[in-house]
C-alpha cells in the first residue's frame, strides 16, 4: 500500500491516535508513579478506564455475547493485564529510566509468539525468529 | 552474580503477564467480539480493585499525581478503542499491530524534555533492538495452504493493555 493511500485511510489515523494515547498513558503512568505506590496507581488506573468500558457497553446497548469461554478468557485477560500494570507501575516507582522501562515492557509480543508456538503449535516465520533475536539482544543490553 | 537495575525484574513480570495476555486476547476474540473482550477485560481489572483499595491514604497524594493516574487509565482504554476502530475501519492487523506497538517511541522522544531523563549509548542500542524486534514479531506470516486461519501471531503486538 502506498503511503499516500495510507494517509487517506481512517484506520491509519485511528492507529496514530492509539500510539499517541498509549504514549501518553506511559508518560502519565510515570509521572503519577513518582509519588503514588503501584497498588494505588493500579486502583486509580482502573477507575480511569471504567468510563471507557461503560461507554463501550452503552454503544453496544448493553448487549454482549454469552460465550462462557470468551468471557472467561477476557476476564482472565483483565486480571493478568492488571498484574502486569501493577509491576509496570512498580518499575516506574523505582525511579528507573522511563524510556528504558517502557521499551523493555513493550517487548511482550516476544512471550506471546513463543507461547503461540509452544501451546497453539503455530509456526514461527523467519522474520519473527529474527525479531526474537533482536528482542533477546535488547533484554541483554538493558540488563547491562 | 549479574547486577541488574531495580526496575528490571518488575519489567520482566510485566513482560510475561502481558505476553500471556496476547494469547488470551486471541482466545477470547475467537468466541466474542473485540469490544466485548475490552468490556470483560475491564471487569477483570475491577476484580482486582479490592486488593488495591487505598482507603483514605489516597487523599494525601498530590492532586496532580492523582490526575495523572486517572488520566493514564482513560488514555490506555481510549488507545485500545482506537486500535479496535482501526481494525474495524478496514486496516490489516499485520500493518496496524506493528504501527501501534511503536507507542514507546513517543516516550523515547518526549522523556528527555518532560522528565529530563537521558539514556546511554548502550541503552539506546537496546531501544533500537527492541523497536526492531516488535516490528518484526508483528509481521503476518504467509498463509499456508493447510494453515490455521486463526493464526495468533498477527494479533500479538500493540495490545498495550
Amino acid at each position: 500500500m502506498a503511503l499516500s493511500d495510507a494517509l487517506k485511510a481512517r484506520w491509519f489515523w485511528y492507529s496514530i491516535l492509539c500510539v499517541l494515547c498509549w504514549g501518553g498513558w506511559a508518560l502519565l503512568s510515570k509521572l503519577g508513579s513518582r509519588e503514588i505506590p503501584p497498588e494505588t496507581m493500579q486502583f486509580l488506573f482502573t477507575v480511569g478506564a471504567l468510563p471507557v468500558g461503560i461507554a463501550l457497553l452503552m454503544a453496544r446497548r448493553f448487549k454482549l455475547e454469552k460465550s462462557k469461554k470468551g468471557i472467561f478468557y477476557a476476564v482472565l485477560n483483565g486480571i493478568l493485564s492488571g498484574i502486569g500494570g501493577l509491576t509496570l507501575f512498580a518499575a516506574y516507582h523505582t525511579n528507573g529510566n522511563t524510556a528504558l522501562i517502557t521499551v523493555a515492557t513493550s517487548l511482550y509480543p516476544t512471550i506471546t509468539v513463543v507461547l503461540a508456538v509452544l501451546i497453539l503449535r503455530e509456526r514461527l516465520s523467519a522474520t519473527q525468529a529474527l525479531g526474537l533475536v533482536f528482542a533477546g539482544a535488547a533484554i541483554v543490553l538493558f540488563s547491562l | 552474580m549479574l547486577h541488574v537495575a531495580p526496575w528490571f525484574w518488575f519489567a520482566v513480570v510485566t513482560l510475561v503477564s502481558w505476553g500471556i495476555v496476547g494469547l488470551l486476547q486471541k482466545l477470547s476474540t475467537n468466541y466474542i467480539s473485540a469490544e466485548s473482550s475490552l468490556i470483560w477485560l475491564v471487569v477483570g481489572f475491577l476484580l482486582l480493585e479490592p486488593l488495591f483499595y487505598p482507603g483514605k491514604a489516597v487523599l494525601h497524594y498530590n492532586g496532580w499525581n492523582l490526575t495523572w493516574a486517572l488520566l493514564s487509565g482513560i488514555l490506555n482504554a481510549l488507545g485500545a478503542w482506537a486500535l479496535f476502530a482501526a481494525m474495524k475501519s478496514g486496516g490489516k492487523a499485520s500493518i496496524i499491530s506493528p504501527l501501534t506497538a511503536l507507542y514507546p517511541l513517543v516516550v523515547v522522544l518526549v522523556a528527555p524534555f518532560i522528565l529530563r531523563e537521558s539514556i546511554t549509548l548502550l541503552q539506546a542500542a537496546g531501544v533500537a533492538c527492541a523497536l526492531i524486534a516488535v516490528a518484526l514479531l508483528s509481521t503476518e506470516p504467509q498463509p499456508e495452504a493447510t494453515g490455521d486461519s486463526s493464526n495468533l501471531t498477527q494479533d500479538t503486538a500493540g495490545t498495550g493493555i
